[in-house]
Order: C-alpha cells, then sequence, then structure tokens
C-alpha cells in the first residue's frame, strides 16, 4: 500500500491488488466527533446513499448498480473512539469481467464521487421529502436496538461507562432528536464534514492510470469546497472508577453480560503488540483462559471473549450466561483476568496464542476488506502506519512481562447484565 | 458471450476435481499470490438427516444430532482438535446446516499439519458417556442464545406451520430435552452412516496445489477404496397441505416481525436451476429494484432488511418473505397484490436481467477470496455442480422461465403467516429520556 498526502489533510492510499477480481474506491471522511450533530452524522449516511443529483432515485440507483452486475455503493458510519468515520465505498468487478466491454472502474469512481461530493439537492438542501423518509429507516433502526440482546446490553454498558466523554456520544444518533432533524441541519451537517474532515482516498485493485484518473477527480471536487481541516481526535482513556454494576430484566431465555475495563490512560502505539497478545491470551482467541476455562472446562457461558479498543484504552468482555450463573461468571472472568497477571504463564500457552496471531495477520492482505481495514484504522490510530509484516516483527518480539504489564493496568469500570426477572437476586 | 471473455473466466474459476478410490471428491483452486489456504471438509449429513437405514437396521435420531456430532468431532482420544491446531496457527471452525456438516480452516503456515488434525479428526471419531454429557451444557446454551433471537424463532415457526413431519421443523441445534438422548451408539451410526468418503467432499483454494491436498488424503488412508455404504435416507410422507396457516408468539422486541412463507413441490436433488429460477422471481417481486419494495420503504412499512429467500433441502422447498413493520397484515396483502401482478402480467424483463447481472457478478465475487471462493466450491460440489456449471445455467434462465415457473409457485392456498409481536417490555424513546 503506497500513501501520500496529496492535498491539506486529503491522503491518497493506493494498492493494485492484482489477484482480486474486484477493485474498490473509498472515500473516508474523519473529523471529531461532536454531540450537537451526533444525529445529523447518523442520518447521513441513508441519505447520501440513496441517491445523489445524477441518479436521485433510489430505485433507478439500485438499477444502475446491477447493470454493473451488482456493484455495491455502501455508505456508512463507524464510530472510533472520538472520531466520526463516515465511509463512501463502491465495489465491483474488475473491467475484464464486464461481458460487454464496459469501462466499468470509470463508473464507479463517478458514483463515488457523485454520492459524496454531489447530493440530490432541492433548493440548496437535502431533498425534504427523501430526508423525512430515512428518518422514519433511522428511527427504526435505532427502536431496534433492543431485538439483537448483545448488541444491546454492549451498547448500555458503553453508554454507562463513556458517560458524557466525548467517545460517550451516540454515533448511531439519538431516538428523541430524530423527528426535529430538519434537511437544513442535515445539510449543514453534511458541508461541515466536507470541509473540516480528514479524508482517506483508498483505492484497490485499479491500475495507475485508473487511480491517477480518480485522484485528480477528487481533487478537482476539492478546489470547490472552502476547506479547513481540523486535526483528528486523540486517543483517550477513561479514569478508573470503582465498579459500577448495573442490571436490566427481560423476558429472555439467555443473559447478557457485558464488563467494561480501563486502562487508565491511553494506548501507546507502540504497546500494540503486547495489548495483542495479551488479548488473545485473556479472551480473544480459542486458545484463551475465557475460552479454555469460562467456556470449556467450567460451562459458564456459551460465549465469553474479550476485545479491546485502542481508540480509547478500552477492553469489553461479552458473554451469553445462564440467568443463574451470571453472577459465577463475572467471578470467574475476573478471576481469569487476576491469574494472567499474578499467576503463571506459561510458555506454551502464549506461544500458541502467537502463532495464532501471526497466522491471522499474514491473510490480511488476502482481501481487499483485510487490506483497507488494516490500514485505514492503522492510519486513525495515529503514529507510524505498520504493515501487516512490520506488527508481525513487533508481535514475534513481545515478551510475557510486557503482556501482563497491560492486563495488570486494565480495571474493571462496569459490569452491565441483562437478565430475566427474579433471577437477579443476589447480583 | 465472447470468446476471450470465456477464457477470463475459465482463469478466474480454474478449479481442479478429482474422485479419490475412497469414493471422495477433492476440489482444489490454486489461487496464486495469496498467503492463506481455505479448507472445508463437507458431509451431506445435516438436521434433517433423522431416519435412515443402515445396513439392515433403522436408525432414528432425536433432534440435534448432527450439529452434537459437529462439536464432539473436535476431540478425540488424544485431546481437543483446537489445542491440536494452536501448534500451526490454523483458524478453524465448523458449523452445520439443515442439510450438511462443515468442518474448514484457515492457515497461512504448516498447511499439511493442520490438513493431518482436520482429517484426522473427521475420519477417527471418538465419544464415550462422559464427553457426550459433557458437551449437553454447552449446547443447551448455544440452543438458549438461538431462542432469544426474533428472526429465527421466525423462520423456525414458519418451517412449524408449513410442514407436517418433515424433520426441518426442528431447530438445527434440537432442544435440550432431545440432546438429553443423544447416546454414543447413535453417533457413531451417524458416522458409519454419512461421513463415508463417497458423502463427502473435501474443497481446498489458495497458497496450495491439488497434489498437496492428495498427499494429505494418502496419509489418511483416503486414496484407498472403501465398500460401498448401504445407507438410505427414510423420509415421512409429507403432504403439499398446510400443517397450520398462522402461528403468533410474543418476544422482548420494538416492533411487530412478521413472515409469509410458500410451501413448494420439493425439487429433485441436484437441481439447482429451479432454486436459481425462484431465487429471480423473488427479487424481481421483493429486491431493491421492484415497484413493491420502493412503495413498502417510502410509506414506511418497513425496513431495509424486508426480503425474500428460496430454501430448498431434500423433500423440502419454501418461499419465505421477512421482515418487520408496524402493519404486517397490510405488507402481506400488498406482497400478496403484487404476486397476482406480477403472475398475470410476467416478471419486468429489464428487472430479471438486471438480476441475472447481479448473480454474475457475485459468482466472480465469490471467486476473490480463498473463503468465498473454497465455500463456494463446496456448496456446489455437494449438489454435483461445478462453479463454471452454475455461471453456465445461469447465462440460460429466461424471463419466460420465470413466468413460466409463476404460474405453479406462490400460491396462497399453500401459504403460512407467522407474527412475533412485542411483549411491551421494549424500551420506548421516552424511558431512555428518563433514563438520562
Amino acid at each position: 500500500m503506497e500513501r501520500t498526502l496529496i492535498a491539506p489533510g486529503v491522503h491518497l492510499s493506493c494498492d493494485p491488488a492484482e489477484k482480486f477480481n474486484r477493485c474498490r474506491i473509498s472515500i473516508h471522511f474523519a473529523f471529531p466527533t461532536k454531540r450537537e450533530t451526533a444525529t445529523a452524522h447518523a442520518l447521513l449516511p441513508l441519505v447520501l446513499e440513496r441517491g445523489y443529483a445524477d441518479c436521485p432515485d433510489m430505485t433507478q440507483l439500485t438499477k444502475k448498480l446491477a447493470k454493473l452486475y451488482g456493484a455495491d455503493l455502501t455508505v456508512d458510519a463507524r464510530p472510533m473512539g472520538c472520531s466520526h468515520n463516515l465511509c463512501v465505498s463502491v465495489t465491483g468487478i474488475k473491467d475484464k469481467f464486464a461481458l460487454e466491454g464496459e469501462p466499468l472502474t470509470r463508473e464507479y469512481a463517478a458514483i463515488a464521487l457523485g454520492a459524496a461530493f454531489h447530493p440530490y439537492l432541492v433548493e440548496g438542501v437535502f431533498d425534504p421529502q427523501a430526508v423525512e423518509i430515512e428518518k422514519q429507516m433511522l428511527k427504526k433502526a435505532l427502536e431496534d436496538e433492543i431485538n439483537e440482546k448483545r448488541i444491546y446490553c454492549m451498547r448500555q454498558a458503553n453508554r454507562e461507562f463513556f458517560g458524557d466523554s466525548p467517545a460517550g456520544v451516540r454515533q448511531e444518533g439519538y431516538l428523541e432528536e430524530v423527528e426535529g432533524l430538519t434537511s437544513r441541519q442535515l445539510t449543514e451537517a453534511y458541508r461541515e464534514m466536507l470541509r473540516t474532515a480528514n479524508i482517506e482516498l483508498m483505492v484497490l485493485g485499479c491500475d495507475a492510470q485508473q487511480t491517477a484518473a480518480v485522484r485528480e477527480a477528487l481533487l478537482a471536487e476539492l478546489a470547490a469546497v472552502d476547506r479547513v481541516p481540523v486535526p483528528l481526535a486523540e486517543n483517550i482513556a477513561m479514569p478508573r472508577q470503582q465498579p459500577l454494576y448495573k442490571t436490566e430484566t427481560y423476558d429472555m431465555v439467555q443473559a447478557k453480560l457485558c464488563m467494561l475495563f480501563t486502562l487508565g490512560e491511553p494506548m501507546k502505539p507502540e504497546e500494540l503488540a503486547a495489548v495483542r497478545l495479551a488479548m488473545a491470551l485473556y479472551g480473544g482467541s480459542v486458545t484463551s483462559r475465557l475460552f479454555l476455562n469460562v467456556r470449556e472446562r467450567d460451562h459458564l457461558c456459551y460465549y465469553c471473549s474479550s476485545s479491546f479498543q485502542s481508540f480509547t484504552g478500552s477492553m469489553a468482555v461479552n458473554s451469553g450466561v445462564e440467568h443463574a450463573d451470571a453472577a459465577r461468571a463475572r467471578q470467574a472472568i475476573l478471576k481469569e483476568l487476576e491469574d494472567l497477571c499474578t499467576g503463571e504463564i506459561t510458555d506454551e500457552e502464549l506461544e500458541d496464542c502467537r502463532r495464532g496471531l501471526l497466522s491471522g495477520m499474514s491473510g490480511v492482505e488476502d482481501s481487499l476488506g483485510g487490506i483497507e481495514s488494516w490500514y485505514y484504522i492503522e492510519v486513525l490510530r495515529g503514529g507510524r502506519v505498520q504493515t501487516p509484516d512490520q506488527a508481525r516483527d513487533a508481535l514475534r518480539a513481545v515478551t510475557k512481562e510486557e503482556v501482563r504489564s497491560i492486563l495488570r493496568r486494565l480495571s474493571l469500570s462496569v459490569s452491565y447484565l441483562l437478565t430475566k426477572e427474579d433471577d437477579h437476586v443476589g447480583e | 458471450m465472447l470468446e476471450n471473455k470465456q477464457t477470463v473466466l475459465e482463469q478466474a474459476v480454474a478449479d481442479q476435481w478429482k474422485v479419490l478410490p475412497s469414493g471422495l471428491t477433492v476440489i482444489v483452486r490454486p489461487m496464486p499470490g495469496y498467503s492463506g489456504t481455505h479448507v472445508i471438509f463437507a458431509t451431506r449429513f445435516g438436521s434433517i438427516d433423522r431416519d435412515f437405514r443402515l445396513e439392515d437396521r433403522e436408525v432414528h435420531l432425536p433432534a440435534g444430532v448432527a450439529h452434537f456430532l459437529e462439536h464432539k468431532m473436535f476431540e478425540d482420544q488424544d485431546g481437543d482438535a483446537f489445542a491440536k491446531y494452536a501448534k500451526t496457527g490454523a483458524n478453524a471452525n465448523a458449523f452445520t446446516s439443515f442439510d450438511r456438516t462443515c468442518y474448514l480452516f484457515t492457515a497461512t503456515q504448516q498447511l499439511d499439519e493442520s490438513l493431518d488434525v482436520l482429517l484426522g479428526m473427521v475420519t477417527h471419531p471418538y465419544f464415550t458417556e462422559q464427553t457426550i454429557a459433557k458437551e449437553q451444557g454447552i449446547i443447551g446454551q448455544e440452543i438458549k442464545m438461538y431462542d432469544d433471537n426474533p428472526e429465527w424463532r421466525l423462520i423456525t415457526g414458519l418451517f412449524e406451520c408449513l410442514y407436517h413431519s418433515h424433520p426441518i421443523r426442528s431447530d438445527i441445534a434440537g432442544t435440550v430435552e432431545s440432546i438429553a438422548r443423544i447416546t454414543p451408539e447413535m453417533l457413531y451410526d451417524s458416522c458409519r452412516a454419512f461421513y463415508a468418503p463417497g458423502n463427502m467432499v473435501l474443497a481446498a483454494a489458495g497458497n496450495t496445489t491439488m497434489e498437496q491436498i492428495l498427499a494429505a488424503c494418502a496419509r489418511h488412508g483416503l486414496m484407498e477404496p472403501r465398500p460401498e455404504g448401504r445407507v438410505q435416507r427414510l423420509w415421512a410422507p409429507e403432504p403439499m397441505t398446510l400443517a397450520a396457516t398462522e402461528k403468533t408468539l410474543t418476544m422482548p422486541v420494538s416492533k411487530p416481525c412478521f413472515g409469509v412463507g410458500f410451501k413448494e413441490e420439493p425439487l429433485a436433488s441436484g437441481d439447482l436451476r429451479g432454486e436459481a429460477l425462484y431465487d429471480l422471481i423473488c427479487s424481481c417481486i421483493v429486491g431493491g429494484m421492484s415497484p413493491l419494495y420502493r412503495r413498502l420503504y417510502d410509506e414506511g412499512l418497513v425496513n431495509p432488511d424486508f426480503g425474500g429467500e428460496v430454501l430448498r433441502v431434500d423433500g423440502c422447498c419454501c418461499i419465505l418473505f421477512t421482515g418487520e413493520s408496524d402493519e404486517p397484515d397490510r405488507v402481506k396483502q400488498l406482497l400478496l397484490e403484487e404476486i397476482t401482478r406480477v403472475r398475470t402480467q410476467g416478471v419486468d424483463r429489464e428487472i430479471f436481467t438486471l438480476c441475472k447481472n447481479e448473480k454474475y457478478g457475485q459468482l466472480i465475487e465469490n471467486l476473490e477470496n480463498v473463503e468465498d471462493s473454497a465455500s463456494q466450491m463446496a456448496d456446489f460440489a455437494l449438489s454435483g455442480q461445478t462453479v463454471a456449471q452454475q455461471i453456465t445455467m445461469l447465462a440460460g434462465l429466461t424471463a419466460e422461465d420465470a413466468d413460466a415457473a409463476l404460474q405453479r409457485i406462490l400460491s396462497t392456498d399453500r401459504m403460512a403467516t407467522m407474527y412475533i409481536l412485542p411483549d411491551g417490555t421494549a424500551p420506548a424513546a421516552e424511558d431512555e429520556e428518563e433514563e438520562e
């Protein structure tokens, strides 16, 4: 992957990725999240994805993509710590597979740039009719959160954990604000994004000529914008606190438990390799303590895994447990962490975890999605952009003590339990 | 199709097939430039294979045996297969569906060793009363996890309405009660019946060769001829009537979820053409390009998850439309009106062609990464087909074929409806405000 600065706050990352059958053009907008525009920025992807000035009708756009052999236009928002990230991407098969010799890649670029920079406006604002329809869709999505208990439990835990911090802004939007949102407010939020966001243009699977054409087209679009890029949000960590235990009850068959831990201070980029190995050892792999002991040996959970978010220096442990076993599961999860911090870590288990991670990293560049995710997260995380090979070298050098040092700094802040009525007595 | 296009496609597909003396079908797709290899060892044994004749006796299994067996395959006298994979660095998994069980891994190093773990664990089953008892707890929790999933409950509820006796009525994982009845003998019988090489497919895609895969097969005795298995699946008669026309249950969901299912004549084994055609018809009726979808979307009657799907296994074929709506009966009424309209007027020619275009793109896309590539090869091979045959078959489907099929499918006489209604405990917007 080659990364170059092509304008202030704008980078081009490209990889010809010749082995793939498809190509992908994506435009990432990253900007610090703000409470007052959170709902507008949550609605924006839905409105941008349904059409743009040259193809305003949603059904016609779907047909246009189908004609391009099912090319995929996606506009999505991904929360990453204190940053809001909106990505417009088009992925489709390469020109050589077109049955009639159509110039597919040129079309993909036109659609991606059109969706990102030329929305369909009516009297200077997003089409009010489209906005009203998509507001209803956003409302439905927010109301549906409860249907998937695992995600609901995680989100509720995160809300307690982050509180009023910038990382606690609900990037999925606030249900009670959706109805009052106007086309004008949405348009202003969009224009602010164009002005202030850091932009990463990622072109994968295209040749040099195609890449240069996309680059020039993007620069031409940006020339029409009064750009004032703001610095990317810094990584944070929530301060340590006394653990907060919350329980919510529903008529459900399996309880869900989400435990959130803080590192107490932002993770340093050079600690990433040790964090990766610590997670694989604690709960992020099938050779981890949580999997082998809490799930397989003690049968306390159907799933029980840990993950680390480097942007917020936080670790989440998620599990699905029997209602009556929730308290025991929570104690077991804490005990496994304590055992790793103070007890023995065998060479065998450490090397099993390291081997699994190294193997996984070797395959990162076997998919377009893998390449894009790897490099974009590297960019957002700050510091030097590491290739998978460099990350593998760093991982090989991690010691047992470095792993312990990460785990010892993690302290429980929030334990959130979803369970049925009457079963949380004693929680 | 242009001749040079054919060559490009042949290069993209580039899979190599071999049927070994043991009966095992091996398919390999070397993918130059890739680091990883994805391998799938699949058997035609799924949750619907409950009753069969093995040699001279009948075997009747409780619900959930295929899935239970999948879990138990990871354990033998030497220990856990995950622990062995940990020594190779491979990322391993398995899954069971209605009609197949697949064991798989992705490896970027020590491929031979990982192949030995995979072939060793699946060809050397080991079960005891004790190891079975241990697994019942974990699977019981898995079953409970699915019980909280409204989408899964919707689908299983529809099957219960559409079918009287077909085993698709039972959950893939079974129930806590049914898995409590599993014995080592049942698992060994299932292995003898369905884990014979002649009933299995080994597919590999990525940084490997046919020679490497065959060498692994040889190490595990899969090059040796095996006696023909004497297994016959037993099916209870399934009439084309419904077990029930409607079913309703309540759960903690925010809005009503609904499903409209149509029972169709079963498709012949290996008839992927019929399945592909039904799939295209679904897209023409409710897909993103259809006028019905647009109307439902614009009127806020459904969200983007609304759609149709075709499900076919031995002895069962049905078309299901599922979604979420404040007015499920209105959506159902509009759906039925649209089916009648399309049946009368014929499918929209433009939409039909564009749907075919999408499917073609999907087949090409699925050849791109090692996981999708091996999965696609194994899926088609289990039905006796190749990816190339699929591309040719797709090209041959016409709108006239769809019009003809519409005269016999999606009949309201064979339609059932399933509702999941909110039980009133899901939080409303006001509650969220109060919490803050």
